[in-house]
């Protein structure tokens, strides 16, 4: 039975892919992954399927195919990088790692798409992307984006993400002094949070103090640079997470608190992104243990509940809080705190919503395809309101919900527990 | 026309793969063991495009492998050259009579999706491979299909009620279990995709049984835990599930995600399930209580809540997989064995992996005799891959000489093909041949599987209906 023996493996360079190949081994092709996949459900091609890319993957390894061959490039960048096969794989495959490392040895012989470069150029200096969220702020603001939001099509949609941010004045109230102090935080502004989503972050600091939290500045800060390592460019991704930790190790803050998934699942990770870095290594993983999201902090201190908010809402999970940080409870423990808000469950609320990053820019027909599954799961539960705690998902289903013209929209958690908290007499 | 054009013509340009690094994850199925690289894969939409395209390859003369979600575990879905023709899309439940308790099904519909669709009828569907959450009915009824609970309630072939055929020739038949003569439905189920291709399928939804207990039961001895499962049948209760993990099986759970909280200083656990009316049950739960301690249990957990039993369920069905993190491969093996049988069989697989140095973790239905010897282990030390097969043909005969056989829910596919003649006698082998001639005269569906190719070759010139010119199935 020669089947028994593998193929005798080149010896490469040392590659980001070489160095994952353990990971790739764990892969024992057993399937689990097929169905919580959402490229997979909606190309019904297991080439987009987490076992197809990590036969890709290894088969690049091996030179059995090159990794700019058309065809692999087209199934690794279709990848959506949500990460919902790790939480089905019994072998432990880590999956967003091998993937990042394909694609960062992808990105050093085939150039990303234009889009996606210019994207990752603005979000790496701050000056350029407050002038970029300016205009965004102007559009959405003058109602123009509204307007476009009604093109039709792949023009139309950015649109309907960037008019589904708006917001009416947030309540005014103010944080009543803690009885017990829980520690001392510093809040990631984040770029779309401090741009698209100022209420929601200035809501964040109120219902953390509410709760006990002392808020101290980290000025300094940066992108957080996961659209960076998805896209395959770590480098500028090592550059800005250095920024990011001398800026948090200045402020002296006990905790690192992130209300977006997304960066709060890269922070988390900085350890491993600069593992290799010997002057940084030990500050990177003193800094990732420092991180949370803010629902766990919520959470952690109960969290305190609210007047009642009568209403009824639907949750759906951010990969990168459910998946990559492995956070389920939390944000539920949040929207628990409401008195009178009814949660209607949603069905595969820990599938991804095809947002991912800038992916549903630059792979805009697969993402139209995963959302429609989305959106069919969210209008059968008929809720006016759908909680998720990610700026990438709020967007992605809220241009979803501009376009459904029910009315409906997309919050985050701790917008809804702000709102609770401001109808308290105090 | 070319054949891919052809077939492209029938399901769009996206569904039909014939460049090199697109047909690479097709090469396996869930043992990556084996690779074999089809010329072309195609992937109707749906049951007429299937149909459409079963006709075209019969008139271009072309072998293939019908492939449900690529689960299978023993190389049955791999095509060596032919076409693999890809039933996954076809995943339509076409209805659910929860009055006559049936549902009408195409072949690509996901196993555990059937069960979630019937649960607000109070209904499942009874046969649960451990892949239940990846594979296919389609694939089920092809091989058919196990799992733990078939203990009590019958493996795929007792829930197969009809089935809507696409011969290989092209040819659409309807296979119906209530049909008199003979039982055409039940030869096709487990025909491992040798005798066509199912369009639809009609299977039945049992009702969900009043009240389960789920209990687990720890033992210092894999003898004590052997000796338990032919007790329990003894005493007349028949489980619903009855199975056993090994330590290195518990180990590898406890380190995955699926960690249920199996003691991972035990020697082995069973785990056993009881369902049925409430009246009563707590009987059988006392009876199989009694009889773990009795054997040298060390300890009876006993779960009735749904999370904590799912919990303990969810680690049994992903052993197989969670094994991944003890080596870089992974043979998996299934036999049967007389239940009585099992104490014996389990010293002689530990002698056996002894002998030639290599881990066997077990994880198998204890309640049907049913092994799953599974070996990690590194296949570019060329060394440890001779000794892991040595272990598996020996291992394999062990099961034979104990009157058992050697597949119990896997198939034979390709890698049970060195064990048919071992098992079977000649004329036998050639009167399987002859009821594949009844479906596939020309054995263009999925060729060189299931009965080593020289019986049925040796018995061709004389068929005087096939093609004796056209080399199909000696690839």
């Amino acid at each position: 039975m020669s089947s028994l023996a593998a193929p005798v493996v080149p010896r490469h360079l040392a590659t980001p892919l070489a160095d994952a190949r353990a990971g790739l081994d764990a892969c024992v092709h057993c399937g689990f992954c097929l169905q919580a996949c959402p490229t997979y459900l909606a190309l019904e091609d297991e080439n987009d399927s987490p076992r197809g890319r990590l036969v890709l993957m290894r088969a690049a390894l091996e030179g059995r195919v090159s990794l700019d061959d058309p065809d692999v490039a087209t199934h690794l960048s279709r990848c959506l990088g949500c990460r919902g096969c790790e939480s089905a794989c019994p072998s432990g495959v880590p999956y967003g790692h091998l993937l990042e490392a394909a694609r960062e040895q992808l990105s050093s012989t085939r150039p990303l798409p234009v889009v996606a470069r210019l994207i990752l150029w603005v979000f790496a200096r701050p000056a350029v992307l407050r002038v970029a969220l300016w205009f965004g702020r102007l559009a959405r603001d003058s109602g123009i984006a509204a307007e476009l939001a009604r093109l039709p099509g792949r023009f139309g949609f950015p649109f309907a993400m960037l008019a589904s941010t708006a917001r009416e004045s947030a309540p005014q109230w103010t944080p009543r002094r803690a009885s017990v102090t829980r520690g001392t935080v510093a809040t990631l502004d984040g770029c779309v949070m401090e741009g698209l989503f100022t209420g929601v972050n200035r809501a964040t600091e109120r219902v953390l103090a509410e709760n006990g939290y002392s808020l101290c500045d980290a000025p300094g800060q940066q992108c957080c640079g996961a659209l960076h390592v998805h896209a395959g460019d770590a480098a500028t991704a090592r550059t800005l997470a250095k920024a990011n930790i001398a800026a948090f190790e200045a402020s002296g803050a006990q905790f690192v608190a992130s209300n977006s998934a997304g960066c709060g699942a890269m922070m988390k990770e900085y350890g491993q992104l600069l593992a290799d870095d010997s002057a940084w290594r030990e500050r990177a993983r003193a800094f990732s243990a420092k991180v949370r999201d803010a629902s766990e902090l919520l959470a952690a201190a109960g969290p305190r509940p609210g007047a009642p908010l009568p209403g009824e809402i639907t949750y759906d999970a951010p990969c990168h809080l459910e998946h990559a940080q492995k956070l389920s409870a939390p944000p539920l423990q949040v929207l628990a705190a409401i008195p009178a808000l009814r949660h209607t469950v949603l069905d595969d609320r820990e599938q991804c919503c095809g947002s991912a990053g800038i992916f549903n820019l630059i792979e805009p027909n697969v993402s139209e395809r995963v959302l429609a599954a989305k959106m069919r799961c969210i209008t059968a539960t008929g809720a006016p309101v759908v909680a998720t705690g990610n700026p990438g998902c709020l967007m992605q289903i809220g241009a979803g919900l501009v376009r459904e013209g029910r009315g409906a929209v997309a919050r985050h958690p701790v917008e809804l527990l702000d709102a609770s908290y401001a109808r308290q007499e105090r | 026309m070319s054949l891919a054009a052809s077939l492209r013509a029938i399901v769009g340009d996206t569904h039909v793969l014939d460049r090199p690094a697109e047909l690479l994850v097709y090469e396996s199925d869930g043992l990556p063991g084996y690779q074999r690289t089809p010329s072309v894969a195609v992937f109707p939409g749906t049951a007429d495009e299937a149909l459409a395209v079963v006709r075209t390859l019969a008139r271009a003369g072309v072998p293939f492998v019908p492939r449900g979600a690529g689960t299978g575990l023993s190389g049955g879905a791999l095509a060596d050259g032919a076409v693999l023709l890809g039933l996954n899309r076809l995943k339509r439940i076409i209805a659910i009579d929860p009055v006559r308790r049936v549902a009408r099904v195409e072949p690509g519909v996901v196993n555990v999706t059937l069960t979630k669709a019937a649960t607000p009828f109070g209904l499942h569907y009874a046969p649960d491979p451990s892949s239940q959450t990846a594979c296919t009915i389609g694939g089920n009824l092809a091989e058919n299909a196990g799992g733990p609970h078939c203990l009590k309630y019958g493996v795929t072939l007792n829930h197969v009620v009809a089935a809507k055929v696409a011969l290989p020739d092209g040819t659409v038949v309807e296979l119906d279990s209530d049909d008199g003569g003979y039982d055409l439905l039940g030869a096709f189920v487990g025909s491992e995709g040798c005798f066509g291709v199912a369009l639809e399928l009609t299977v039945k939804l049992t009702p969900n049984p009043e009240r389960i207990v789920t209990l687990l039961a720890d033992f210092t001895s894999i003898d004590d835990a052997a000796q338990t499962v032919s007790a329990i049948i003894a005493a007349g209760i028949l489980p619903a599930a009855l199975e056993m993990m090994d330590q290195a099986t518990v180990g590898a759970v406890e380190a995955s995600i699926y960690a249920a909280g199996y003691p991972t200083d035990a020697a082995a656990v069973l785990l056993v399930e009881v369902d049925g009316a409430t009246v009563g049950l707590d009987d059988d739960v006392q009876g199989v209580d009694g009889i773990c301690r009795a054997h040298g249990a060390r300890d009876v957990r006993i779960a009735t809540e749904p999370a904590a039993r799912a919990r303990l369920w969810q680690g049994r069905k992903k052993a197989f997989g969670a094994m991944g993190r003890l080596a870089p491969h992974l043979v998996v093996q299934d036999a049967v064995v007389p239940r009585t049988k099992l104490p014996a069989l389990l010293a002689r697989i530990a002698a056996i992996g002894d002998e030639n140095q290599v881990r066997v973790c077990n994880v198998f239905h204890a309640g049907d005799g049913n092994l799953h010897p599974n070996i990690p282990y590194n296949a570019n030390d060329r060394d440890e891959a001779a000794r892991v097969h040595v272990a598996m043909r020996q291992i394999m005969q062990a099961c034979i000489d104990a009157g058992g056989t050697i597949t119990g829910e896997h198939g034979v596919g390709l890698d049970k093909l060195p064990y048919m003649d071992a098992l079977f006698t000649p004329d036998t082998l050639d009167g399987m041949c002859r009821l594949r001639d009844v479906f596939d005269p020309l054995r263009r569906a999925n060729p060189g599987k299931v009965v080593p190719v020289r019986y049925c070759r040796e018995r061709r010139p004389a068929t005087a209906t096939t093609d004796g010119g056209r080399r199909t199935d000696d690839r």
